[in-house]
């Protein structure tokens, strides 16, 4: 059975692109053949992330139209063939997809793959609703901001009348020390209004910039960057592994014991 | 079962489309009208939908008004007794109205208190109709009843509940609720944690207290010589016994 998961947030900038990124990779790493769909064709930049770009030759839009088959239009990543992207169109042509269409390449998809991941533009307009149109299951983005959370909530409204299920929830970049002093929700505070199951926990990280930057995901390498290990572990969780959500409040402890670990191993 | 659809009586008024009873035998929706609608070619115009029991989803009134507008029909309005797809409607962008016969969302089933030698028994309307929604009223929802609300869940902050009668939430009420939309002024507004955007009771609007409510205790929102005023929930139930 192949599992289609939509990956939206409603707010823009909180992460969806690279969580799709780093969890397919992830998966793919764990084995399971995953594909990644770049439903943000006005805006992709999903290709990027991965280090894609230049291979891109067709797209779905060619798929539908049967000027090319599948294979031809899926791109396979260099290091971790199990995952393949197939961008959902191309940025000038803004108009052709509809939730039919949005149908039928899932189906294509969901015959070749365990898990396809489908990167959702942000908002709630036509975007929204084609790449919704053909998931199953949903995995909410927000991070610990109230205009973030306000505009995850009214997105889970709008999947929850469309009958998708499960709707999980990760909360992206989270600073343990601001949490701590209070200057920052608090993670109960989030999950207290949009009443989701947490299946990640990502605390803010500048290695995603650095790995944004080069295309190379975080979970690609092996990475023990704080964010590299959350995403990996959404991924556990995905496929059905209990691994225990790290408590931030703890971690903000962690970070000074670990940094003036670091000072003492220079000074020594 | 088929649908009925009751052409307008004359230009200018609406033409009524009544979904048959719901059951639980009841297909998809879009089955149902596929061939009562085929069979009809009614002049174009708006159309109200009466929905009654029927949960109808998102995507299914979407497609439902897309069916009703290859024919000519735009949809303006869903009356229904369901309150899934009062909200579904809302979000649609249609005119949602529960009726002015409301009564509990619960399909009606055969009460095992009345005796089988007693004929069918009149159906006694109770004295201040309550509409129950099971769930959480999200940001951007917006759920308008014409008797009072209860909600099993919480209001999160960017959603509307209002109700000409009272608006009753078990749960958090964080979001704007109204009371007496209507303009009941005796209308109340009850939640177990009351820590609201705004009230409003009738014509009265409030800003929310700045403040958290204190913890555990649940609060009321009554009109006071025009004021809204927040005090411990009375421990009586605000509507008349059915």
């Amino acid at each position: 059975m192949s599992r289609t998961i939509l990956i939206c947030s409603g707010k823009g900038g909180v992460g969806k692109t690279t969580l799709t990124a780093n969890l397919g990779i992830a998966l793919a790493k764990q084995g399971a053949s995953t594909a990644v769909l770049d439903a943000d064709f006005g805006l992709r930049n999903l290709d990027l992330l991965l280090g894609l770009e230049n291979r891109i030759v067709y797209t779905a839009q060619e798929v539908l139209a049967e000027s090319c088959r599948l294979e031809q239009a899926l791109v396979k990543h260099k290091q971790e063939p199990k995952l393949s992207l197939l961008p959902a169109g191309n940025p000038r042509m803004l108009e052709w997809l509809t939730p039919d269409d949005m149908k039928k390449i899932v189906g294509m998809l969901e015959e070749r793959f365990e898990f396809v991941l489908i990167d959702c533009p942000a908002g709630i307009e036509d975007g929204f609703k084609n790449a919704a149109a053909a998931a199953k299951e949903a995995l909410v983005v927000t991070t610990p901001e109230v205009s973030a959370v306000r505009d995850a909530d009214r997105v889970i409204g709008l999947l929850q009348t469309r009958d998708i299920q499960p709707i999980q929830l990760v909360l992206n970049r989270v600073r343990p020390k601001m949490m701590v002093n209070q200057e920052m929700l608090a993670v109960s505070d989030v999950t207290d209004i949009l009443a989701l199951p947490l299946v990640g926990l990502v605390l803010e990280d500048e290695q995603v910039i650095v790995s944004t930057n080069r295309g190379e995901p975080l979970t690609l390498n092996g990475s023990r960057s704080p964010a590299g290990l959350a995403y990996t572990n959404v991924a556990r969780r995905l496929r059905g592994e209990d691994v225990p959500i790290i408590d931030p409040s703890k971690e903000s402890q962690g970070f000074r014991a670990r940094l003036s670990r670091l000072m003492q191993t220079k000074i020594f | 079962m088929a649908a009925l659809f009751l052409a307008a009586a004359r230009p200018g008024l609406s033409h009524h489309l009544l979904l048959p009873e719901w059951t639980r035998q009841s297909g998809a929706v879009d089955d149902v009208l596929r061939h009562d609608l085929e069979q009809h070619s009614p002049p174009g115009g708006a159309v109200i939908l009466h929905a009654n029991h029927w949960r109808l989803t998102l995507p299914e009134l979407q497609a439902l008004r897309q069916r009703l507008q290859r024919q000519g029909l735009t949809l303006i309005g869903v009356e229904c007794r369901n309150t899934e797809t009062l909200v579904a409607a809302a979000a649609l962008g249609v005119t949602a109205s529960a009726g002015a016969d409301l009564t509990p969302t619960t399909p009606p089933v055969a009460t095992a208190s009345s005796s089988p030698a007693e004929p069918s028994p009149q159906p006694v309307i109770p004295p201040d109709p309550l509409t129950i929604h099971r769930g959480t009223l999200r940001s951007g929802d917006h759920l308008q009843v014409e008797g009072s609300l209860l909600v099993l869940g919480d209001v999160n902050p960017g959603a509307r509940a209002s109700a000409a009668g009272h608006v009753l939430v078990w749960g958090r009420l964080r979001g704007i609720a109204h009371a007496g939309c209507l303009g009941d002024g005796s209308a109340r507004i009850v939640a177990l944690e009351l820590r609201p955007l705004q009230l409003r009771i009738a014509a009265a609007v409030a800003r929310g207290p700045s403040d958290p409510p204190p913890a555990g205790l649940s609060e009321e929102a009554r009109l006071v010589d025009g004021v809204i005023r927040i005090d411990p929930a009375q421990a009586t139930w605000p509507l008349g016994l059915a």
